[in-house]
Formats: structure tokens, sequence, C-alpha cells
């Protein structure tokens, strides 16, 4: 029996974002082929802005993901701006960054209360946990709520954003935004105290520690670290990391780095930047039991919550200094059409996201190129399915299916916006 | 007594319509006190994907097959179809693609536009569904709403293409707000006159192609839900 060929197959992946399966077939105990499978369908965003002008780009890419959708959008206005040489105010650097932690506040929120959580503690949902566990789940939600409140005020909306544009914000926030948003981060930084503890008490789950390759962003300089060995990439060089091929099964892209999977993300981050820590998220790294640099990918979870430390503080300092020094009033940057090339490369929720864009005399654009975190992890994610298959000493179906879909979520998997290119080519997939 | 059940469903989309359900941070656990939840695959890992619905809340269009297969079988369980934002009632920012409205394949009882959809819209929409009631969504343009905003005119005023007079309204001008002009997100209102249209902003020196461009990005102009 141990020779037979079996498959293991998470038909539709719950609590992740976008639509996706895992298929692992096996023959007795060796792992034959990991899949994962995207079948969100196809949405195409580069063919979509390619005869648009410049300004009406950001509106367009942000819906490529809901969860991102701010990183998107800032992603585009950075390549237009940097292609149409703009040089934005330092006014604009700050609520744009505020903005982007924002949205980084929401989404670890969502993910580590709303989506993992539920993992760890046996519960189907965050929903069902709320019956048993209801100030658990408010943290989580007033969390998230906060990383909205920064997204609204800054953005205009907290889903697509529509005040950032190319040369800086079509509308200033008010003082009395900024003292409501004081307040709300100062609260947000107590909850984020509760949200470590809560986290730190979570059963421990190290089941696929293996040699990983990660890569993030070092001031701006992409960083590609294994163990001690690094590289740097300058972002016009990207392609050296993300020299994407579509996947036998799916719709989305992925990438290899000198022909193996990095990883990008909280981890990846941390575990490139440990010199980022401030005091109060190496206090959290300590609590939560993080050893850096990690090589376990469920550690993910825990690299979050010491990020969000690290966000609500930094939104809090940028709030604090805004308010101490006072703003002027002040229009947008103009912006004149100019025909070039503008890469912007910036860390997402889920990791490194770039952009990269070409414009004609006019400003319209003629050539885009979108990679996207999900498409960079997706042979790192079936590089560790496979270790945690091999690794269980249990091989029954459903201890394999739990771990596989653990390891899934604390990627914090985005196939919406894994799916952003590639011409849907079904698999004819029924059931 | 017993709750109405209901499933929360999305094809091929951003999932930003689902992402503001999750964001009804204060009301999230009221509306799970009111319905029974019984698929909802983005929040839940255990689900019933056979048992019949009252209410079924779509988002996303449809662009593939499985999308299709998907919602057919949504709608021969569910009482009443909800198409949940843009993506679900026009095609969406997706359309040019091959994106597909969920009208294309089934009978829609009621279409809630947004890219993404209004927070307080649908929770109000739901309340009504929830007491027997049908929904009135507003069909007149953004322009209504914009001028109780008291926001100057980006179109005639400062000569930018602003999508409002020809947007469906119930985002309270939110971009014009904002000095951004809309982008029509929440697709046409029920009596554009396309032709009308595309003279005035070809007045205002406005391109027939720029106008068609802009105006199609979300919807096709002069569709309806």
């Amino acid at each position: 029996m141990t020779n037979s060929t079996s498959t293991l197959r998470i038909e539709h992946l719950a609590r992740v974002e976008g639509h996706g399966g895992i298929t692992i077939t096996m023959k007795g105990d060796q792992v034959l082929h990991v899949w994962l499978d995207i079948f969100e369908g196809s949405r195409l965003f580069e063919t979509l802005v390619r005869g648009r002008r410049f300004d009406e780009a950001s509106q367009i890419v942000s819906r490529i993901c809901s969860i991102c959708s701010t990183s998107h959008a800032l992603a585009a206005i950075l390549a237009i701006e940097r292609a149409m040489h703009v040089e934005v105010s330092a006014l604009t650097n700050a609520l744009r960054e505020l903005m982007h932690l924002g949205e980084n506040i929401e989404s670890h929120a969502l993910h580590l209360f709303l989506l993992a959580a539920p993992d760890y503690l046996d519960y189907p949902s965050a929903i069902a946990l709320a019956a048993d566990k209801p100030s658990l789940v408010k943290l989580g939600l007033r969390l998230k709520n906060l990383g909205n409140v920064l997204q609204e005020v800054i953005g205009g909306r907290a889903i697509h954003p529509v005040n950032a544009i190319p040369g800086g914000f079509a509308r200033l926030p008010t003082i009395q935004q900024m003292l409501d948003l004081r307040q709300r981060l100062e609260q947000g930084r107590e909850d984020c105290q509760a949200a470590v503890a809560m986290l730190s008490s979570l059963p421990p789950a190290d089941f696929c520690h293996a040699s990983t390759v990660f890569a993030a962003l070092r001031d701006s300089s992409i960083v590609v670290k294994e163990g001690a060995v690094e590289e740097q990439l300058e972002p016009g060089c990207y392609r050296t990391l993300t020299n994407e091929e579509k996947g036998p099964f799916s719709n989305a892209k992925r990438s290899l780095y000198r022909d193996r999977p990095f990883m990008v993300g909280a981890l990846a981050r941390l575990n490139i930047n440990p010199g980022s820590l401030t005091a109060g998220a190496q206090a959290a790294v300590e609590q939560l039991g993080l050893s850096l640099a990690s090589c376990n990918p469920m550690d993910n979870n825990k690299a979050q919550a010491v990020e969000l430390v690290i966000l609500i503080d930094r939104a809090l300092s940028i709030v604090r200094e805004l308010i101490e020094e006072g703003w002027q009033a002040q229009a947008p940057v103009a912006v004149r059409a100019h025909p070039g090339n503008g890469v912007a490369v910036l860390e997402a929720p889920r990791g490194l996201l770039i952009h990269n864009y070409t414009f004609d005399q006019a400003g319209y654009i003629t050539e885009a190129d979108v990679v996207t975190p999900t498409a960079m992890n997706a042979a790192s994610m079936e590089h560790h399915f496979r270790v945690a298959v091999e690794r269980s000493d249990s091989k029954e179906p459903a201890v394999l299916t739990r771990k596989v879909e653990m390891l899934a979520r604390a990627y914090d998997p985005c196939l919406s916006c894994s799916v952003h290119l590639i011409q849907a080519n079904e698999r004819g997939r029924t059931g | 007594m017993t709750h109405p059940t209901m499933g929360i469903f999305g094809l091929t989309s951003c999932a930003g319509c689902q992402l503001s359900i999750l964001n009804c941070e204060d009301e999230l656990l009221a509306i799970h006190s009111a319905l029974d939840i019984r698929d909802f695959l983005m929040a839940s890992s255990i689900n019933d994907t056979s048992c019949p619905l009252d209410l079924a809340l779509v988002e996303g269009s449809m662009v593939s097959k499985l999308d299709e297969t998907h919602l057919r079988r949504i709608r021969a369980r569910s009482k009443t179809l909800v198409a949940l934002g843009t993506c679900a009632v026009f095609g969406g920012i997706a359309r040019e693609t091959g994106a597909r409205p969920l009208k294309d394949a089934v009978k829609v009882d009621l279409a809630i536009p947004g890219c993404p959809i209004e927070k307080q819209e649908f929770l109000t929409a739901i309340a009504m569904l929830l007491h027997g009631d049908a929904p009135l969504l507003p069909e007149y343009p953004v322009c209504a709403e914009c001028r109780m905003q008291e926001n100057n005119c980006l179109l005639n005023e400062e000569g930018r293409f602003c999508c409002g007079p020809l947007t469906r309204a119930g985002c309270h001008a939110l971009c014009p707000s904002q000095g951004v002009p809309c982008v029509g997100c929440r697709g046409p209102t029920r009596e554009v006159n396309p032709a009308s249209a595309a003279k005035m902003l070809e007045g205002k020196g406005f391109s027939p192609g720029e106008t068609a461009r802009r105006l199609g990005t979300f919807a096709p102009l002069g569709a309806t839900p």
C-alpha cells in the first residue's frame, strides 16, 4: 500500500481573499507534485490600462484588489511621478505614508483576527469565535477599523482610495480630523498590546521549518536573503526577481529567484530589516517568542502582529508631528504629460509590489507590468506545502489538510491580486 | 425564532464588496444576530454549500465558465438574489476584457451598485429586505447629491472630465466632494441619453474617443441594472 498513488485535494480555500485550491499528489509517503490552483478568473489589468491617460491609472489598478487597493493606487501614482519627473511636497509624502500605514493596519488586523486566529483556536470563523470570545473579536474589529479610518481620512475611502492623485492630494485633512486620529491611534496602541498578548497565547505552530529565501525592501533597494547571504537589486532590475511564469493549472503568475522560490511579506520584512524594530516591537517579538531570523513560514502571523506595533507607533508619530508643526493649504503639484517609463516598488501588506508603466508623448499608457506579492509567493507556498506534508508524522488526509490550510492562510494570500494578467486557461474543473 | 438564511458569495472580483461587509465593524455582529449566515467562504471554513437560502448576496462578475456554474447553483437555492456592486450589476472594471454581469445568466432580484458598495446603502437595503420591503435605491445622477454638498462643479466651472451627470447617485458625491472628478464607478443613471451626453462633452472640448473611454470604464453607457 505504501507505494500507491494518492491525491490530497483542497477544492476551495476558505478564509482567504479570492478563489483557489491546493492539489498534492503522493506516492506512498513521498510527495510527487504540489500545486496551488488559482481559479479566480483572469482580470487582465495590464491590458485594461493600456491606452488610458496617466490620470486614469490609479483608479483602475486599485481595483486589482480591495484589501491592497491603497498600495496598488499608490504604486501607480509613484511610477507616474517618476516617469513624469514630479517632485511632491514633504506633506504629501507624510500623508501618503500615513494612508499606507492605515492599509497595512487594516489588512494585518483582518488577517490575524478574522482569517488566521480561528485556525489556532479551532473555530470555522471569527463570527463563530465571537460567540465564545466576543472581546477578542471586538478587539480585532477595532484595530481593523482604525486602519480603515486612516485610509478614509487621508485617502478619501477605505477601499479604492480617491483622494490620492499624481502630484499629491486633492483635499487635505482638517486639524480636527488629525486630533481625532491621534486619539484613535493612542487607543490603537493599547489595543495592540492586547493583540500581542492574545496572539502569544495561541498554541505554537511549527511544522514546516525549512531553508527559505526571503525578499523585502530595505530603503529603496530590494534585498534577497538566504541565511547570511544577501543580494541587493535596484528597483529597475526587478525582473531578475520576477521572471514570471504561469503554472500549469493556474490563472496566476509565479516567480522564481535564480530558480528558487522566495517568500515576501511581514516575516521577510522583519528578517531582512531587524534594525527596524522599535523598543515596543522588540518587546512584542520577545512576548511572541519569535526568534529572528525565522525560517518558519507560520511565523508570518507573529511577524504581522509585531508589525502592527511598528505601524501604529509610526502612524502616531507622523500624526503628532503634523499636529505640532501644522501644515499650509497646498494644491497638488501640476503633472505634465511626459514620455518615458516609471517603476515603483513598495511593500504592500503581503509583500513586495511592483508597478511599471511606459507612457507616450501625450501621457497615455503604452505598456504596463504589475507584479503582486501573491504571485511572488506562489512558488514558495508550494515549496512549504511540500515540506509540511513530508515532515508530517501522520499522513491522514484530515491532518494534512489542516496543516496545509493553516500554512496557506499564514501566507495571507491574495488570489485576486495574483491573477491580474494571464488569459484564462481554464482547467476542466467541475464539482 | 428562526432567522432568514443567508449566503455571501464572490465571483471574479477584487473582493471589495465582501470586504465592505467585513468593514461594517460596528454592525457585523448585529448582522450575524439577525441573519443565519450559512455560506460565506471568505470568512468561514465550514459552510453549508447546498441548503436553501432566503437571501444570497453575490459580488463580482462572470469571467470564467466556473463563475457561471457557481452563479447558477446559487440562484437555484436562493429566494432572493442580490447583485452586490458594479461588477455584479454592470460587469464592472473588467468588462472590457470580457467580464459579464450576473443578469446575463440569472434573474437578479435587487441590484446594489458601487465600486465598492456604500456601507450605509447596503445596511439599509438589507434591513428593508429583512422587513419585507423593497429597497429604494437612487436612480438620479451624482450631480443631485453633489449640489446638496454645495460643491463647485468640476465639469462646468473647472472644465474637468466628470462622469457625475451620467452616473447613478448613492455615494453622496464622494469623489467630487474631495475635488476629484467622478469616474462613474456606480454605473449609468436610468435616464441617460448617450448621444446628448457625448455632444455636451464634445462642446466642452473632450474628444469622442476620450468621452467613450472614460464613460465606459465601469459599465456600458446606457446599461440598465
